[in-house]
């Protein structure tokens, strides 16, 4: 009896070990959860300020071939190069918030493109605050180089903004209810892609106003904007080559300042005709101003006007057709010998796109300047471009 | 030797024709709404099965991700839970020349979800939309126990997150708002979690409670059922959507008046979502 007793015992002692030991385990195991539970979430923590830095960018590699008048005796009439290589980092610091920086690394053209802060203003979330170097608000400029189904922006919007940004502050309003976007920017005014602080006191403005029209039964969709440019350059020099290209040397031109400003309209529409179909075009005319810095380089007045008008056709999902016609008059108030080397240029452009897939895009680009011909120009200048261009987006 | 060769023949014809037929056979790529990913499937399944020359492939990773797809040119059709942003409409601009085709396919009523436990019965938009905010944050403060919420939602890349940000919240989520990836995630939380809440499709509301939504105080509250959302008295209703680059053609085409016929929408109603027919 006192054996099978002792027996009994000693199995509920058995029993009883395996069952702390579980419970041993358990606390265990629960311990070593909360731990990895810890680590997950700093873990996610630091992911989640990482998932908050954007990278993103391009390079685009080509080849061009120029024709002779384009390039001085025995100078090559063709290369490779690296039209653009930037690498863009946004950081959205919280919601409405990021600051953005884009370097650009192309061949012979280390320079910072973007390095500006986006900011929602307080409890108006379609009211935004931009400051720094950022695109000057006009579409062709806006229009981003890795989209762009031309090599090269129009003659007349390379001429009236160079370098395409500028320096300064922009406000930028997009109501929720309406179709429309308004920029009002102010800005240093005189970037060419290195300036970076202002050579007068006085700040230049551009306002911009799009709307856009939908009509979904046809599929057609209609931006139309406008926008001008109000600003000036202060003359440091007595030299002002005026309008009719006459200098003015008198003393009272230092400190004046020369107009800066011009108005423009502006078109985009949108057809999906056996696949999309765009037209856009835009004319601008105005007077602007070009620093000197001597008699023989004075300041330069001058009155011109341009337009650009694109046909863009998506063939499938991967090919593209564009031609482009741009024209350009720097200086309206003269023409023929009077014009002088201020002719007007009309430009005609073929272009095809490839698209190999979502990162990679071939293009062929076919550019046909011609000018007006003068006694400094008699002939139309053999400026014809032929480029190749192979794109890697990410 | 004739004989080896109509042997031959009888072989390679099959072989040559299941060949052909396999290079004709159409592919139409689906992507984007976690909230559409199971309507989305059934619709191919069963189209599938009587158009066995159409191949269709359907993935999910949200709204924002099927979005994304079409305007990469990976897929075909994007599935939405929310209609295009502006931003997206200009990169298809941008990219297509297109303003892209919007085709309301189904309605659904965004549901929210409580654990069966939770004594809560009902929430106006403004007490949703202050539960979301942390503006209330224990269940006391609408006639619950006196528990902390515990708040489930759904990643930024989902048209339900977006949908129900604009629509509900107006305003931003609470950081304490913990986010994951698709409805039934949602609904697994708020099951096991007594002082969770959800949202998310109705069709994925198995095993937790729907809560009766009221537009505001005055107005009496409802429930996600099909009357109330086609009468459009769920104050959370909104269409589920297809989208496409140009106005489809061909397969697409026949697929998509496939989707809105009579065949189509009854599956809608079988998954659990609305008809827009």
């Amino acid at each position: 009896m006192f054996g099978l007793l002792m027996v009994a015992v000693t199995n509920v002692i058995h029993a009883q070990v395996p069952a702390d030991t579980l419970q041993e385990k358990i606390i265990s195991l629960d311990g070593r959860l909360n731990a990895l539970d810890e680590r997950v979430a700093l873990n996610e923590s630091d992911l989640g300020k990482l998932t908050k830095i954007k990278v993103s960018g391009y390079i685009q590699a080509q080849y061009e071939y120029y024709q002779g008048g384009l390039v001085k005796p025995n100078d090559p009439v063709s290369t490779f190069f690296v039209r653009r290589a930037r690498i863009k980092v946004t950081y959205e610091a919280a919601d409405g918030i990021r600051f953005v920086l884009q370097p650009d690394f192309a061949t012979g053209n280390l320079s910072l493109k973007d390095a500006y802060a986006v900011a929602y203003l307080p409890k108006l979330k379609t009211l935004t605050l931009w400051v720094g170097q950022f695109n000057r608000p006009n579409y062709e400029v806006e229009y981003s180089s890795s989209q762009r189904e031309v090599f090269e922006r129009s003659r007349l919007i390379r001429t009236i903004y160079p370098g395409e940004r500028e320096v300064g502050a922009k406000l930028e309003f997009k109501p929720l209810a309406v179709p429309l976007k308004l920029q009002l920017a102010m800005l240093n005014g005189n970037f060419k892609g290195i300036e970076q602080l202002d050579v007068d006191s006085r700040k230049d403005v551009m306002a911009r106003a799009v709307y856009s029209f939908k009509f979904p039964g046809q599929n057609i969709g209609i931006d139309v904007g406008a926008h001008g440019y109000f600003g000036g350059l202060m003359a440091k020099t007595k030299y002002v080559s005026d309008y009719e290209n006459k200098m003015d040397s008198v003393d009272a031109n230092v400190g004046t300042y020369l107009d800066k400003k011009w108005g423009g309209v502006e078109v985009q529409a949108f057809f999906d005709l056996w696949g999309g179909l765009a037209l856009k075009g835009e004319y601008i005319a105005g007077r602007n101003a070009y620093p000197g810095d001597s008699k023989s380089n004075p300041y330069k007045t001058r009155e011109f006007s341009g337009y650009y008008a694109y046909l863009i056709k998506n063939i499938g999902k991967k090919n593209q057709f564009v031609t482009r016609l741009d024209y350009f008059d720097p200086n309206t108030k003269l023409s023929g010998d009077a014009a002088g080397k201020d002719v007007f240029y009309t430009t005609l452009t073929f272009a095809w796109q490839f698209y190999l897939n979502e990162n990679i895009r071939l293009s062929l680009n076919y550019g046909i300047p011609k000018n007006e011909t003068n006694t400094t120009y008699p002939d139309d200048i053999k400026d014809n471009v032929f480029g190749i261009r192979m794109q890697a987006k990410f | 030797m004739k004989k080896n060769g109509i042997l031959l023949s009888i072989v390679l014809i099959p072989v040559i024709l299941t060949g052909f037929a396999f290079m004709q056979q159409t592919r139409i790529t689906v992507k984007g709404s976690d909230t559409m990913v199971i309507l989305a499937q059934r619709w191919a399944e069963i189209y599938m099965k009587n158009n066995p020359a159409v191949a269709i492939q359907v993935t999910g990773g949200g709204s924002g991700v099927g979005i994304a797809a079409l305007i990469n040119g990976t897929t075909d059709i994007a599935t939405s839970s929310r209609p295009i942003k502006s931003t997206e409409v200009e990169k298809l601009k941008e990219r297509y020349n297109t303003l892209g085709v919007q085709i309301p396919c189904a309605k659904d009523g965004i549901t929210i979800f409580l654990n069966e436990s939770n004594k809560v019965k009902e929430l106006t938009l403004k007490q949703l939309s202050d539960i979301y905010q942390a503006k209330i944050t224990n269940w006391q403060q609408v006639g619950g126990e006196d528990a902390s919420i515990k708040l489930y939602g759904r990643e930024n890349s989902s048209g339900t997150y977006s949908f129900f940000k604009d629509e509900v919240i107006k305003g931003d989520y609470a950081a304490s708002c913990q986010t994951l990836p698709g409805t039934a995630a949602v609904v697994n939380a708020v099951k096991k979690d007594k002082y969770g809440i959800g949202y998310g499709g109705a069709a994925y509301a198995a095993g937790v409670k729907h809560c009766v939504v009221r537009k505001d105080d005055k107005t009496p509250g409802s429930l996600p059922t099909a009357e109330n959302i086609a009468k459009n008295e769920y104050p959370i209703t909104r269409y589920l959507y297809l989208y496409m680059r140009n106005k489809p053609t061909g397969e697409t085409k026949k697929y998509v008046d496939w989707i809105l016929g009579p065949e189509g929408q009854k599956i809608i109603t079988e998954v659990g979502y609305f008809p827009v027919k």
